[in-house]
């Protein structure tokens, strides 16, 4: 048994040497923006190594009873490297000049708030999602066409919502079980039963509530991007899932149980809600219009089984505008979302993210035939100018 | 979008979880093996705090569970809902599930984590032995989502 953990341990060993020397010869090239990610993953890379090590010496002790630890700890390290392998070193390996787009945005998104400056970020291909820890760097994914174009940046807000999340979660957890609670009273019935059907209710009672758990957690993060990026969240959110799926507007009852998000057009209504509250009515007749539209087309008549009524809206507004408070994102300024923008013709000014945005999708809105061509253009202007954000 | 988020969370915190166990564990057979092991103590006492407060959080969770499926467990995300859930079976099972801690709980496993007798040692690296098995077939689910199958 020492043999084999000895050859796992070596081997892993040279793997991870390996990748750094690979981490190292990209630092070269590597755009400014990704420099602290590059250091953390190097220091990541020393302590997988400093664990091979140590696992090499405790079975140079030649002592039987660790074995079984050992072993486990070289299963722990191996899922590690397999991890940095598969998908921390990609974002430093693969480093594009085009990645800059993103990570100025990124980059300018983490500085907004006091507890995510400090954390380092990278970018990824593939759906929109991120992994936002404690103690480690987010990586944010999005989909390689998303990331050159300015559409859909403002989906990266609500990413960040769960980093926001994350760093307040004890308090943030609280919040959202004092909702769940208010859940459980709306639906507890007015007369108790004791048999099977009643029992089977209560089962199904308990389900709701507890998927109400992650279902305030994505709410929470909607609520981020919005308060963060303003309509561009709500229009770029709206334009990715809209004509997606149908199960973006409709759900049967038993798919519902435990779904780590809730109906997507439930999230419209609600970020509609949002907008609406903030002054924003007439994009939000917009959101709730397009959406019912293009439901109505399907022949989709809006019914969430139970999961949600419109009793449970005043309990969840509460709860949602607590957790803004808690983790208190930056909000936008209403000179960076008003219908005004349109009327800039350059961003080559002192332009903030959340401007540009929102100036974007009003000019897309505005007229889709010459958006490309100011598209094109603000973005070159944006990686040519490093004074910008 | 994706919930990556979750996965990525839970798989990350059993690593810490099932690193906490190992290197208490090969602490603690040290020093019941006579070696003094000066060098891993600091990272001994971490472990030991990490496995603490783990399962303040945890037994709070498994009081909820073990009223039933009719009562929601309440403020947690469903991978800590289904730890506890597991957790709640383990205990259920006394062929696979004889430590301390399934035997006694949360509590009882709380002193012996700071205990400095040589039984207690024992029974705890029993309790550790049967967690690490607990914890390595939760994460099972976590390990698929974030690292794929082949």
């Amino acid at each position: 048994m020492q043999d084999i953990l000895r050859q796992n341990n070596a081997d892993l060993l040279r793997e991870i040497r390996l990748l750094r020397e690979r981490l190292e010869e990209a630092a070269t090239a590597l755009p400014p923006e990704l420099q602290p990610f590059q250091n953390w993953i190097i220091s990541f890379c020393d302590q997988l190594q400093a664990t091979a090590l140590q696992n090499l010496r405790d079975l140079n002790l030649g002592i039987d009873s660790i074995l079984g630890n050992i072993l486990s700890e070289t299963q722990v390290l191996t899922r590690g490297v397999r991890l940095f392998n598969q998908r921390l070193v990609g974002p430093v390996l693969r480093a594009r000049e085009s990645d800059r787009l993103c990570l100025k945005v990124l980059r300018w998104i983490h500085s907004t708030h006091p507890l995510t400056q400090h954390i380092p970020m990278a970018l990824s291909d593939g759906d929109f999602a991120s992994w936002p820890q404690l103690n480690w760097p987010t990586i944010y994914f999005m989909p390689p066409s998303a990331q050159h174009r300015l559409l859909y940046l403002p989906l990266f807000f609500h990413e960040f919502g769960h980093l926001l999340y994350a760093c307040h979660e004890p308090e943030m957890d609280e919040l959202v079980k004092a909702l769940q609670k208010v859940i459980a009273q709306f639906l507890e019935p007015s007369a108790q039963r004791d048999d099977r059907h009643a029992q089977s209710e209560a089962k199904r009672r308990s389900v709701i509530v507890e998927t109400w758990y992650e279902w305030a957690h994505e709410l929470f993060c909607d609520a981020v991007g919005f308060q963060m990026a303003g309509p561009a969240f709500a229009y770029s959110f709206s334009m990715y899932f809209r004509v997606l799926m149908r199960d973006q507007y409709h759900i049967r009852p038993e798919e519902l149980e435990h779904r780590g998000h809730p109906v997507t057009w439930l999230r419209i209504k609600l970020l509609a809600d949002h907008a609406r509250r903030m002054g924003f009515g007439a994009d939000a007749e917009v959101l709730e219009d397009t959406w019912s539209k293009i439901a109505a087309t399907m022949g989709i008549v809006e019914d969430y089984y139970g999961f949600y009524t419109d009793g449970f809206l005043p309990s969840i507004r509460q709860t949602i505008e607590d957790m803004i408070v808690e983790a208190a994102p930056r909000a936008f300024e209403a000179h960076e979302a008003s219908a005004e923008l349109l009327r800039i013709d350059s961003a080559a000014t002192t332009i903030l993210p959340v401007q540009l945005l929102n100036q974007a999708w009003r000019k897309f809105l505005d007229n889709e035939n010459v958006y490309t061509g100011w598209e094109k253009k603000v973005i070159e202007d944006l990686l040519n100018n490093k004074s910008l954000f | 979008m994706s919930i990556q988020w979750l996965s990525v969370q839970s798989f990350q915190h059993n690593q810490d979880l099932l690193a906490a166990i190992n290197k208490l564990s090969i602490h603690l057979r040290l020093q019941l093996e006579g070696n003094e092991d000066a060098e891993r103590a600091g990272e001994a006492n971490k472990a030991r705090d990490m496995l603490s407060s783990f399962f303040r959080e945890l037994e709070t969770l498994v009081k909820d569970t073990e009223r039933g499926e009719e009562v929601p467990v309440l403020g947690a995300n469903p991978r800590l809902r289904q730890l506890a859930r597991s957790f709640v079976k383990a205990k259920r099972n006394r062929r696979r599930f004889h430590s301390s801690l399934f035997r006694n709980g949360a509590g009882r496993f709380q002193q012996l984590l700071h205990s400095t007798k040589k039984e207690d040692s024992e029974a705890l690296l029993e309790s550790l032995e049967e967690l690490r098995v607990l914890v390595e077939e939760h994460m099972h689910v976590d390990a698929e989502r974030v690292l794929g199958e082949i």
